[in-house]
């Protein structure tokens, strides 16, 4: 025999294409490439640099993360700042600053600049601007609140039929889900307010029925992936009834993306129902909206082309306030939401 | 691949029916607040008996499964009703405009690619340079900006103030198709930005995290050991498994666009659809407003599918299924 | 008879924030034309990077190659080269095959054009003269219908026949030399063995030297001429291979052949794993860098870092007690008895 085929012979070992006896707990990316050995990307240093440290619940650990990305926390504080302002709007508004239906019909008190009487100036009748914007912070708000609300609330309700009973169920709600996504946003909220006429309260009915199928996709999927898990048959083995399993069991985890995506969705509200008022399909006159107030500024762009600043750096900082909140969020709670 | 066209078309069907379903509803009598015989004759007084007549002649009073098969024959014929304004069928004023807003969105679209997939590229490639920096940061604030409010700046920029600070010289047209001054394409510049604002904003990161993704795929790495230059590795390997997503992604967008389509038409008195149905609202003329979402509803399901057969050339692992042995 | 590839003081760290990374950190060899040599050792070892710094393909941004270090390809220094000058090596005088078949090869491409790439790169080929020649190579890593399945996409391949395609591209330019990191180790058992029975059988066909990177010492004892073992990005065992399996000298190699399942052996003997982690390449244990897994560590192993000494003719080893012939163990005897 020759040397080579004892050494065959010898040293020959019928392995399993796994990681050889020698290695143990090697960081290794998802194709088994140690990430040492790599040199394609940016190198991550062999020692784990995760420390495990005791008692970190899954929301204290987001916090930690959340805390840690700037942008997220200066729209988490511009939004809470914005909700005060609203709320405590009474107070403060009126007497100081104006007051935002108060029209002011006397000779040149109307399309003034601003100044030190209306800090940002008056609309065509006279009002103050400044007030206008703040209450029509308080409308976006609502509004946006309350359609997400709606949204989220059929849509747990559609995603724990869908998810939780599964097939002719699930099919059919999910076909329900394709057809409402067919419809381009604002298109479906023209249609629905066309018949149920134009007014403050049938923007959010529209905006929050038009959002359910993404939130129920998602919460469909984590009922699945959780469905899948043991303590749920642990669970069922103890006699669980449906409804305990599905708020005790599978509302825990499925809560972290639909806050992510609640939160992104209240800007998208925000903007919708701008743009409905803006179209004269939302809230009426004189009320004031931030989209009424931008599509009364439009005739009068030469002539008082602040009129249309104000209450769209609002809309702007507002909306990109929660869809940093939302990117933060879904950082910090580690949310990969697929649909 | 001819199984996996025939899939998609299959799975077409029910949601266009299920559309059409949640349309009728919306106007079918009895089921939401709200009187349908207003929403063929719009706001004004009616007397009875022309009440009664339309009643009868759209079918209001026949059972709800009845009247739907009525609407989708239609639908099917392209009868979506009368402007009671104009007195015209919807359907015509609606085509009459329909090419206006295409040539808007055609122009929206390139601008959008060219765009879009230049800025994606060009982060992706010189990660964390001032270009990545800037492009980052301008794509997340026009993923938040009012499209309509960004075309109203556009326009007071470039239409207005430009104007003023160069005495008249040098700006922009804001409004309308044509005019005097202007060529018929200089027309399109400031809406076609403005319609593909938000969409580019979204190409380019889509772009560029897909590029990311692929320059660090294992790929790369053999093409780079091939001998390639960097640039032959970024244009031959990894832009077209980038692109895929990217394409996918413009062609959902549409859908989007369209309804941005209305805004940004309204700001710019651009005579496409979108204006019509902006008109029709302020004059309560009900009809031209349904029909007018039907219509874009409808064209944008028969481009998504369009998309959706097209992917199919894209990514042979569609084309040919999958391993073989 | 020149020597083909020689690898002098060979130091590839990578700076990053957490520390720099030592991941070859002194290595020397030669490879003679028509040899295997097969660097061996378990993930972080170095050996991968070792491959790519010969390829150059270390990423400028955080890696750098050390200015006393140099890599001779025929009398030619590789690090000295400029771009265009190594791009002429890669592909076309050196070629790599790497570990996962599955995704190394781009999907949106055919394979029999991503074959002929580099002859139309490096050889000026017309693609239509590339596309016969990829044909040709197909079939002689043996591709039944090479000439249909040059027409299909990756996904159409199974994982060996993939592995196949790679060997043939890399072959393509007829290359002096051929790196294959861990070509087997992400296939199943027995495509490994075709593979590598491939391998042998086309380098007594072209005599391309091997650099064979492997965890795996079965696949070293079918094919290497020569072998050297990595730890913690130092070389501390070489020699032919016969040398390294009968009379291995360092600790580590003897806890690698001894923690091998042995397919010989009829009584259950016991695995006996190397304890302990790998090192972290950041903070690399003072002294021998193995001291803290080895069971023979005496206090000098903390203090003092072993040289590569040769102890036998061509047989040299990183530990400071080699020298002494009493410090030897048998592994793999000769007289073993064969069930």
């Amino acid at each position: 025999m020759s040397d080579r085929d004892d050494l065959r012979h010898d040293a020959h070992n019928p392995h399993t294409h796994d990681e050889s006896p020698v290695d143990n707990g090697e960081l290794r990316d998802a194709a088994g490439h140690s990430i040492k050995d790599q040199s394609r990307s940016l190198p991550i240093p062999p020692t784990d640099d995760i420390i495990a440290d005791g008692g970190r619940t899954l929301w204290g650990d987001a916090w930690y993360r959340l805390r840690k990305n700037k942008l997220a926390i200066a729209g988490l504080v511009w939004v809470i700042f914005v909700i005060l302002v609203t709320l405590t709007a009474d107070l403060w508004v009126k007497p100081y600053f104006g007051d935002p239906l108060a029209m002011d019909t006397t000779l040149g008190a109307n399309l003034q600049p601003p100044s030190a009487d209306h800090i940002m100036g008056t609309d065509k009748l006279g009002r103050d601007v400044f007030a206008r914007v703040v209450y029509g912070a308080r409308i976006s708000l609502t509004v946006g609140v309350i359609a997400v609300a709606i949204s989220v609330a059929i849509g747990l309700i559609m995603g724990a039929l869908s998810g939780y009973f599964g097939g002719f169920l699930d099919t059919l709600i999910m076909r329900g889900a394709d057809v409402f996504l067919a419809f381009p946003y604002v298109l479906f909220a023209i249609a629905l307010i066309a018949v149920l006429g134009p007014s403050y309260r049938n923007v959010f009915i529209a905006i929050g029925i038009l959002g359910w199928p993404s939130i129920a996709r998602v919460f469909r999927s984590s009922i699945l992936s959780v469905k899948e898990n043991e303590y749920i048959d642990a669970a069922k083995a103890m006699g669980a009834g449906h409804l305990r399993m599905i708020f005790r069991h599978i509302m825990p985890n499925a809560v972290a993306p639909i806050i992510v995506y609640g939160t992104m969705s209240i800007g998208g509200a925000i903007i919708t129902e701008a743009a409905l008022s803006f179209l004269g399909m939302g809230v009426q006159p004189p009320t004031p909206s931030w989209g009424l107030m931008l599509s009364d500024a439009r005739p009068l762009m030469v002539r008082a082309p602040w009129l249309m600043l104000w209450p769209g750096f609002a809309i702007l900082t507002t909306v990109l306030a929660f869809v940093l909140m939302g990117d933060g969020l879904r950082d910090a709670l580690d949310v990969k939401m697929k649909d | 691949m001819l199984k996996y066209l025939i899939r998609r078309v299959l799975q077409m069907i029910p949601v266009f029916l299920g559309v059409t379903m949640l349309l009728f509803i919306l106007r079918a009598p009895g089921v939401l607040p709200g009187d349908p015989v207003r929403m063929i004759t719009g706001e004004r007084a009616i007397s009875d008996t022309l009440r009664a007549q339309i009643v009868e002649e759209y079918g209001l009073d026949r059972p709800l499964p009845e009247q739907y098969v009525l609407y989708l024959g239609n639908l099917a014929k392209g009868d979506l009703g009368d402007s009671f304004q104009k007195s015209r069928p919807v359907v015509d004023i609606l085509a009459d405009k329909f090419p206006n807003t295409v040539k808007l969105a055609l122009a929206a679209i390139v601008i959008e690619v060219i765009i879009g997939i230049s800025a994606g590229i060009i982060s992706a490639v010189k990660q964390y340079s001032l270009a990545d920096v800037l492009t980052t940061l301008s794509t997340s604030i026009l993923v938040a900006i009012p499209v309509f409010w960004l075309g109203m700046m556009l326009q007071l920029f470039f239409g207005i103030l430009l104007k003023r600070w160069t005495g008249d010289t040098i700006y922009l047209p804001i409004s309308g198709m044509t005019s005097n001054r202007f060529p018929d394409w200089a027309h399109m510049i400031l809406p076609a930005i403005t319609l593909a604002s938000v969409s580019t904003a979204y190409v380019a990161r889509i772009m560029r995290s897909q590029m990311l993704e692929a320059l660090g795929q294992d790929y790369i790495r053999t093409a780079e050991a091939k001998g390639l230059s960097r640039r032959a590795v970024i244009w031959r390997h990894a832009m077209k498994n980038a692109m895929i997503p990217v394409v996918t992604f413009i062609g959902i967008d549409l859908g989007a666009m369209m309804a941005g389509a209305i805004l940004t038409e309204t700001i710019f008195n651009w005579p496409g659809v979108g204006y019509e149905i902006f008109v029709a609202i302020g004059q309560r003329d009900w009809p031209v407003v349904m029909g007018g979402v039907i219509f874009i509803v409808f064209a944008v399901m028969i481009v998504n599918l369009l998309v959706d057969l097209s992917y199919a050339v894209l990514d042979p692992r569609i084309r040919y299924g999958g391993a073989a042995e | 008879m020149s020597t083909l590839l020689e690898v002098r003081n060979l130091k590839t760290h990578f700076h990053t924030r957490d520390g720099v990374v030592k991941a070859v950190d002194g290595v020397n060899f030669n490879l003679e034309p028509g040899k295997t040599l097969a660097v061996v050792g378990e993930s972080g070892s170095g050996k991968s990077v070792t491959a790519l710094s010969i390829m150059r393909l270390i990423p400028k941004t955080t890696g750098v190659i050390g200015t006393d270090s140099d890599i001779l390809f025929k009398g030619e220094s590789v690090l000295g080269m400029d771009d265009a000058g190594v791009r002429s090596i890669r592909g076309n005088r050196i070629a790599m095959i790497f570990q996962d078949p599955m995704t190394s090869l781009n999907p949106v491409y055919r394979v029999g054009r991503q074959i002929g790439e580099s002859l139309i790169l490096h050889k000026g080929l017309k693609k239509k003269e590339a596309d016969e020649r990829a044909v040709e190579l197909l079939d002689m890593v043996g591709i039944p219908h090479a000439g249909e399945r040059a027409k299909d996409y990756p996904h159409q391949f199974s994982g060996g026949m993939r592995q196949r395609a790679m060997i043939a591209m890399a072959l393509a330019c007829d290359p002096d030399i051929l790196i294959a990191d861990e070509p087997t180790t992400a296939l199943d058992v027995t495509i490994q063995a075709q593979i590598l029975e491939l391998m042998i059988e086309l380098q007594e066909r072209t005599g391309t030297a091997i650099i064979m990177i492997t965890h795996d010492l079965g696949v070293v004892a079918d094919m290497a001429n020569e072998v050297m073992v990595m730890y913690a990005g130092k070389q501390i065992e070489y020699g032919t291979a016969e040398d390294v399996f009968y009379r291995p000298l360092h600790p580590y190699t003897w806890g690698l052949l001894e923690s091998l399942p042995r397919h010989d052996v009829s009584e259950k003997g016991i695995l006996l794993p190397i304890t302990g982690q790998p090192p972290s390449l950041i903070n690399v244990p003072s002294g021998c860098a193995f001291h803290p897994r080895c069971p023979y560590a005496k206090d000098v192993c903390r203090t003092q870092v072993p040289q590569l000494t040769s102890i036998e003719d061509g047989h040299s080893s990183a530990c400071l007690f080699s020298g002494d012939p009493g410090f030897r163990r048998e592994t793999a005897s000769p007289s073993r008895e064969v069930v």
